[in-house]
C-alpha cells in the first residue's frame, strides 16, 4: 500500500483528480456538519436572480439560491456513491470470493446465474421497477444500484481468486491447519484488495452518474436537492433564458466525474503492479 | 530406537488428466522415527511432492484418488480424521516447508502476523505470548534481530531469509514430523548450507522428524540418514545414506549418483548423464519402469515388477542389482 501511493503521487492528473475528488468531499463535509448548504429549501429571493454576493450562482424559479442547491447537491451525490459503493463492493467481494474459491462447483453456479439474470435486465427498466415497487422509500435508488452494480466486482474478484488459489501460500495456508473459508477471507480476499480499491473508485463515478440521471428521470432522490432534479428543473428554464440551475449542476457533476476518473485511472496504473513485483 | 511418528503403508496415487488416469505414485510405504531424517530423491515428476500433499492429505479432491492401508502421525492414523480433526493436526504435530519460499507466504500480512497466527491457531493464548513465541522461534531460526523481521513483509526480505521464516512458522509448534520438499532447490549454496543447518538444529533440539524431499543428493547426503530412491511413482531403494553413496545397489541409484558433477581441475566439464528420458506417466514401460533405461537389463525386467527384497537394511527393487 506504501508504494502504491508513492506512485500515485508522482502522477500529475491522478493528483489532480484527487484535489478535486477533496475538495467535493470537503464540500460535502461542510453540508453534513451543518456549517453550509442548509438553506437549499429557503426561498431567500426573487424568481431567477442573476449572481449576486448574496446570491453567487443566482436563484432558481421559486427563488432558491443555486449554489446552496449545487453544494447539497455534492452531498447527495457523495452519500449515493458511499452508500451504494460500500455495500455493492462487499457484496461484489464476498460473492465473487465465494464464486472463485468454489468455481465450478455448485455454490458458484448459483452465483453466476443470479449475476447472469441481473446482468440481462435493462438497467434503467430495473431502477424504474425498484423505484415502482418500494415507491416514497428514499432508499429505493441505494438499493437499485447496489443489487445491479455488484456484479461487475464480483466478476473481477472472481477471476482474481480464481489466480491466487494456485499459488503456494494457499497450499501452505491448508498445511498449518486452516480451514476453507478462513483461508478464503484471511488469506485470498485480502490479496484482492488493490483490486477491490480501483473497482470502487468506478463504482463510485458510475453511482454519481447514476444518481444524477434517476433523479433527472424523478426515480431518484425524493427528498433533497440532487444535480438531476436542478437539470430537470432548467429543461424548462433554459428554454426561458435562464442557465444558473444548468451550467451550475452540469459544470458540478463534470467537474467531480473528471476528478474521478483521473483518479480511478492513476489508482489503477499505480495498483497495477504485474511484472514490477516478483 | 524409538517409535515411528511417521508411518506410510501401501500409498498410491492416481491423477485425472484430460488423457486419462494414469498412477503417480504406487504402492510406497516407508516411517520415520523421531530425530530421524529421511531423504526422497528422485528425478521431477515422479510423485515426491505427490507423496507429501497425500501424507497432509491435501490432494485435490476434484482431480485425484488416493489409496492407502494408513498414515499415521505419533500413531494416529490420519485417514481416519475427519476434518476438523485433521486441521488440528496440520501445523501442529506435523508442518510443512515448501520449495518457492517465495511464493510460500501470504504477500499482505507481515512475517511477524503470519508466524504468530499460527501459533494462535494451535496453542491459544494471548497476543502477547504468541508474540513472544514467534519472536524466540525466529531468534532459534537464527535471525539476529527477530524484532525487525516481524515487522517486514516478504517481499522485502531475500528468498533465503523468507525460507528460514518459513522454517521459523514451521516449527512453532515443535511439529513431531516436518516435511520438507525441496527447501533448498530455489537457493544459492550459502543459503542452503544455512537452511540445513537449521533442519539440523530442529531434529537435535525438539526431536522433529523431518522428510526431506529433494533431487539434490549433496543436500541429502549433508542431512539424513536414511534415504528413500523414487522412480517413475516407485520406491527402488532403500538404505542408510553412506551406504547408498559408497555401496548403491539399485543400478537407477549408482546411475543418480555418479551424475553428481564433481568439481575436479583435472576433469572440466565431465558431466555423466543416465541414458534415455524418465518415460511419461501415460506410457510407463511395463515390469520395471527404469528397464528401458538400465545397462543390466534381462527379460525378467520387462515382464514383471521387482519387488522389495525384505531381509536387512539395505532393500532394493531390483532383479540383478548391483553387489
Amino acid at each position: 500500500m506504501h508504494s502504491v501511493w508513492q506512485r500515485l503521487k508522482s502522477d500529475h492528473y491522478g493528483m489532480g483528480g484527487l484535489l478535486v475528488v477533496a475538495l467535493f468531499a470537503l464540500a460535502t463535509l461542510t453540508v453534513w456538519t451543518g456549517l453550509f448548504g442548509q438553506g437549499w429549501a429557503e426561498v431567500s429571493g426573487n424568481s431567477w436572480e442573476s449572481t449576486s454576493a448574496a446570491h453567487w450562482f443566482g436563484t432558481n424559479l421559486l427563488g432558491q439560491d443555486i449554489f446552496q442547491r449545487t453544494l447539497f447537491g455534492a452531498a447527495t451525490a457523495f452519500e449515493v456513491g458511499l452508500v451504494v459503493t460500500g455495500f455493492s463492493t462487499l457484496l461484489g467481494a464476498i460473492l465473487g470470493g465465494l464464486s472463485g474459491w468454489y468455481s465450478k462447483g455448485w455454490v458458484d453456479e448459483i452465483i453466476l446465474w443470479i449475476k447472469g439474470v441481473l446482468d440481462s435486465i435493462p438497467f434503467y427498466l430495473f431502477a424504474a421497477a425498484v423505484a415502482f415497487a418500494l415507491q416514497g422509500r428514499p432508499w429505493a435508488m441505494h438499493l437499485a444500484m447496489i443489487v445491479t452494480f455488484w456484479t461487475t466486482t464480483a466478476r473481477i474478484v472472481r477471476g482474481e481468486v480464481i489466480r491466487i488459489r494456485q499459488q503456494e501460500f494457499i497450499e501452505a495456508a491448508r498445511a498449518i491447519g486452516l480451514s476453507q473459508l478462513t483461508i478464503l477471507f484471511r488469506h485470498v480476499l485480502p490479496n484482492t484488495v488493490h483490486i477491490l480499491l480501483v473497482q470502487a473508485t468506478i463504482v463510485f463515478v458510475a453511482a454519481i452518474k447514476t444518481e444524477v440521471i434517476l433523479s433527472f428521470l424523478g426515480l431518484g432522490i425524493q427528498d433533497g436537492v440532487s444535480w438531476g432534479l436542478m437539470l430537470a428543473e432548467s429543461s424548462q428554464e433554459v428554454l426561458a433564458g435562464h442557465f444558473g440551475n444548468f451550467i451550475a449542476a452540469s459544470a458540478a457533476l463534470f467537474l467531480l466525474l473528471m476528478g474521478f476518473n483521473l483518479l480511478a485511472d492513476a489508482l489503477q496504473d499505480a495498483t497495477d503492479t504485474r511484472g514490477a513485483m516478483t | 530406537m524409538s517409535a515411528p511418528v511417521l508411518e506410510i503403508a501401501n500409498l498410491s496415487i492416481w491423477l485425472d488428466t484430460t488423457t486419462g488416469r494414469r498412477q503417480v505414485v504406487d504402492n510406497i510405504s516407508f516411517s520415520i522415527e523421531a530425530g530421524d531424517t529421511t531423504g526422497l530423491v528422485g528425478e521431477s515428476g515422479c510423485g515426491k511432492t505427490m507423496t507429501a500433499l497425500a501424507i497432509l492429505g491435501l490432494l485435490p479432491a476434484s482431480n485425484t484418488h488416493m489409496r492407502c492401508s494408513f498414515i499415521k502421525v505419533k500413531g494416529r492414523d490420519m485417514l481416519g480424521l475427519d476434518g476438523q480433526q485433521r486441521r488440528q493436526v496440520l501445523g501442529h504435530d506435523i508442518a510443512m516447508v515448501f520449495q518457492q519460499p517465495g511464493t510460500a507466504l501470504d504477500p499482505v500480512f507481515t512475517i511477524g502476523q503470519q508466524i504468530s497466527s499460527v501459533y494462535r491457531r494451535h496453542i491459544g493464548g494471548s497476543r502477547e505470548s504468541a508474540n513472544r513465541a514467534t519472536l524466540k522461534s525466529l531468534e532459534q531460526t537464527g535471525f539476529d534481530h527477530p524484532e525487525e523481521i516481524v515487522r517486514t513483509y516478504p517481499h522485502q526480505l531475500s528468498g533465503g531469509m523468507k525460507q528460514l521464516a518459513m522454517i521459523a512458522m514451521a516449527s512453532i509448534c515443535h511439529p513431531a514430523v516436518l516435511i520438507a520438499d525441496e527447501p533448498t532447490t530455489a537457493l544459492d549454496n550459502t543459503t542452503q548450507a544455512l537452511i540445513i543447518k537449521q533442519l539440523q538444529r530442529l531434529r537435535t533440539a525438539h526431536g522433529t522428524a523431518i522428510l526431506l524431499i529433494s533431487h539434490d543428493l549433496a543436500v541429502i547426503r549433508s542431512l539424513c540418514r536414511e534415504v528413500l530412491v523414487m522412480y517413475c511413482g516407485r520406491l527402488l531403494e532403500k538404505t542408510d545414506c553412506t551406504r547408498l553413496f559408497s555401496t548403491p545397489r539399485h543400478p537407477y541409484s549408482a546411475g543418480l549418483i555418479s551424475c553428481i558433477p564433481i568439481i575436479s581441475p583435472q576433469r572440466p566439464g565431465s558431466i555423466n548423464t543416465i541414458p534415455g528420458q524418465v518415460p511419461v506417466s501415460t506410457d510407463l514401460p511395463t515390469g520395471c519402469h527404469f528397464s528401458p533405461r538400465c545397462d543390466r537389463t534381462v527379460d525378467r525386467c520387462q515382464q514383471s515388477v521387482p519387488q522389495f527384497e525384505t531381509d536387512g537394511d539395505h532393500q532394493v527393487a531390483c532383479f540383478r542389482p548391483l553387489p
